[in-house]
């Protein structure tokens, strides 16, 4: 599919301070026990008093997140609402079920069962964006970003006139969830500096992370910075597999390794990917600056959106944060660069991000 | 872009049986599936009646060929597993194996139905050996990816959850993935198991009837929660009539939208819904006067129904065609409530009947139109619409016609 997701706004809230992105890593958050969680923005700013005192977090996080994108990009009713949750409201969802266990399935109440609903954050973005257009809650793992971008490709390539989507990521840590994924081994078993993931590379496990990232995407290119052109999603692929749909994409888009100027790697310090990371960053051109973000988001089934808002704000500041750069490459443009995230469970997903000149 | 999308495969599981023959048979003997409680460990479970599979989880893994006990599948994947065994009765799997196709699935509480049970453990630290088969299983994504899984399936993957919209969202997704080229075909659907966490949760709203529902019924007094799975293939007409392969029917419209209005609760006056009838009508090309049967949403709770069918009258006028909701004979399965009723459609265009609205007695004093309460035979059934709504505002209508 040749059309472009013209990306107009781009908003974070995560553990470091992006939401107020003129403070981006100013300081840098970190922790000690492989936890990383959102530092909060003012949620009252988009949440009537009335509403906020129920909402869970990770409502409020979605809601704010999403709102803000639409703010920036000046758009007061999108076209349509697409989100990528792995989980929904985890906090909501243990609620409900621990009182069901504890009570005895008696004198429940229901706000933890309607807010852990998945797509409970899309009715509340619709209701407050009165957008009566389009909903739809992805929910499937490492992917769920992933879809939610591909359906607005697609709206948007089924489109006949302008249109204006937002369509965001969230996931949320909490600490019964953590102990469940460090069960399967999804986390460290020694607690690291969260800014030194990366130099844990020989152990098995990631840290946790959470945070949601909303876009307001569109078919039009005024006002945008950056599009994404090619997206691709790779179930566990093999290291050659990996390389060859990279080579495919650039391809396909007139490109060669030698014109990524930078590869946004989500690089989670897990042992058990480095069968794709090692050659992936072998296999890069010395024009290509290497850039990491996980070591600030945490590792989660959306970490992508962190990833693809620090993509947009290469091109916004025209600069790569030195804290970010894992290898300096020679190039000295922002034009292209290859979002290129890995997941615990290896698999990978690939989103060809470019100029808008 | 113009390509038609057509349905070439059926598979489905519910409270009425396994396959089509099952449920037809059920329609035509007006034999419920809502039933007192066997499977389900609710303190409730005795007050309650539920659209349940009549046939417990080492029964279900019998039937699948599975080693009982705890096999590492929830009720969850098993219900999917049994409606996908179903579909590949009928379709041939190295279809699925030779060209690339999309598995999109829906769920609305993942492994819920057994991880309830093990939860206090889960979350506490230490070894967990016992559980450790289950711990990766409180997520919707879990069935969809142990079915690709189990049939050794390499699909394009997707998992929607739109509460009781979730796996009508399927066949749409899977239809416009199909029209943009990016597949050939499309195995769309999705499953739910009953959990206490579900019922409970419907529950706390009160808005479940403890004795068989009675949709669009002046005295209706809620829904019965049911479980089920189900799957449709979908392709492209020309990659179907390549194969010579029996067209059950055409999915000529589709339409989802928002409401807007309330977390939980649909729009009174019905607007949300009669956008998406309209739009899913537009879509077809057709006219309200062409649609001959409506398998209505019609959970039997005050809102929904109220507003569903001043949606009907709005876009149908008072001389709206036969509609029925078939909550009555399986339950309200949630995210397998789209595509049970999709098929439910298409198989009034096949058998050329429309299925009745069980438990129906007296008129909505709001309402000027009645649901039919009694399966009528030998009636033209050329386009049927399907209407499912969710929480969160989610509403979606598909249109069904003869190939």
């Amino acid at each position: 599919m040749k059309q472009p997701l013209y990306i107009l706004s781009a908003c974070s809230i995560s553990p470091q301070h992006t939401y107020d992105v003129e403070h981006f890593l100013d300081p840098i958050v970190s922790s000690d026990d492989n936890k990383l969680y959102v530092t909060n923005p003012d949620y009252a700013k988009y949440i009537s008093p009335v509403a906020i005192r129920r909402m869970s977090r990770m409502l409020k996080m979605g809601i704010t997140a999403g709102m803000h994108s639409l703010e920036v990009a000046g758009v007061k009713t999108p076209d349509a609402i697409i989100i990528g949750t792995a989980r929904g409201s985890v906090t909501d969802m243990e609620n409900f079920l621990k009182d069901m266990i504890n009570l005895k399935e008696e004198a429940l109440t229901p706000t933890g069962f309607i807010q852990s609903t998945y797509n409970s954050v899309n009715g509340w973005l619709a209701m407050m964006t009165k957008s009566t257009c389009y909903n739809q809650t992805y929910v499937h793992r490492g992917f769920s970003l992933e879809l939610c971008l591909l359906d607005a490709q697609m709206m948007l390539a089924e489109a006949t006139e302008k249109q204006y989507l937002l369509a965001g990521g969230f996931d949320e840590l909490t600490e019964e969830y953590f102990i469940i994924r460090d069960k399967i081994d999804y986390y460290k078993d020694e607690a690291i500096n969260s800014g030194n993931l990366l130099s844990h590379y020989n152990t098995k496990g990631s840290i946790g992370g959470e945070g949601a990232h909303f876009f307001t995407l569109s078919n039009d290119p005024a006002n945008a910075a950056c599009a994404i052109h090619s997206l691709r999603m790779l179930q566990k692929p093999t290291s050659q597999e990996l390389q060859q749909a990279i080579a495919t994409m650039l391809e396909q888009n007139g490109l060669t390794n030698d014109d990524l100027d930078v590869m946004m790697c989500g690089m989670n310090g897990d042992s058990r990917n480095r069968f794709l990371i090692d050659p992936l960053i072998a296999g890069c051109s010395p024009n290509t600056t290497i850039a990491s973000f996980k070591q600030f988001s945490g590792e989660y089934d959306t970490a992508s959106g962190f990833g693809l808002w620090l993509v947009n704000h290469l091109f916004t500041w025209k600069a790569i944060p030195s804290a970010v750069i894992y290898q300096q490459g020679s190039s000295n443009s922002i034009k292209n660069v290859l979002l290129c995230n890995v997941t615990i469970a290896c698999n990978v997903t690939l989103m060809l991000v470019t100029k808008v000149v | 872009m113009a390509e038609r999308v057509v349905i070439t495969g059926l598979g489905i599981i519910s409270a009425l049986g396994t396959g089509k023959d099952a449920h037809i048979t059920a329609f035509r003997n007006s034999r419920s599936g809502v039933t007192s409680v066997t499977h389900l460990k609710s303190i409730h479970a005795h007050e309650f009646v539920l659209g349940e599979i009549k046939m417990s989880n080492d029964e279900l893994s019998e039937k699948l060929g599975l080693p009982p006990g705890d096999n590492g599948y929830t009720r969850t994947t098993l219900l999917c597993l049994a409606a996908m065994d179903d579909l590949l009765q009928i379709t041939d799997i190295d279809l699925l194996r030779n060209e690339p196709f999309a598995f999109i699935n829906a769920n609305t509480v993942g492994g819920m139905s057994k991880m309830e049970d093990i939860y206090m453990d889960v979350i506490t630290t230490g070894t967990d050996e016992k559980n450790n088969k289950y711990i990766n299983t409180l997520d919707c994504a879990e069935s969809t990816e142990n079915v690709a899984e189990h049939y050794a399936l390499k699909p394009m993957m997707a998992t929607i959850s739109t509460a009781c919209s979730s796996s009508s969202n399927s066949l749409i997704l899977g239809a416009r993935m199909i029209k943009h080229g990016l597949v050939k075909r499309a195995v769309c659907g999705g499953g739910d198991a009953l959990s206490r966490f579900t019922l409970n949760g419907f529950y706390s709203l009160k808005n479940v009837d403890k004795n068989p529902c009675k949709p669009f019924d002046q005295n209706r007094g809620g829904l019965n929660l049911g479980e089920a799975a189900a799957y449709c293939l979908l392709e492209s007409e020309s990659a179907a009539r390549a194969r010579g392969a029996n067209i059950i029917a055409v999915l000529s419209g589709y339409a989802n939208t928002n409401d807007a209005y309330h977390p939980t609760a649909p729009s009174p006056t019905g607007e949300g819904a009669s956008r998406t009838m309209q739009q899913a009508l537009d879509m077809a090309s057709l006219t309200p006067g062409d649609i001959d049967y409506i398998n209505a949403h019609g959970t039997a709770t005050q809102n929904n129904d109220l507003s569903e069918g001043l949606a009907i009258q709005n876009v149908f006028g008072t001389s709206a065609p036969y509609f029925s909701s078939t909550k009555p004979f399986t339950g309200h399965t949630l995210a397998a409530a789209g595509v049970i009723e999709a098929i439910f459609s298409m198989w009034a265009i096949e058998e050329q009947m429309v299925i009745p609205n069980l438990h129906f007695e007296t008129r909505m004093e709001e309402l000027g139109i009645q649901p039919v309460n009694t399966i009528m035979e030998n009636k033209d059934i050329d386009h049927v619409l399907s209407n499912s709504f969710g929480f969160g505002g989610s509403n979606v209508s598909l249109i069904f016609s003869k190939a």
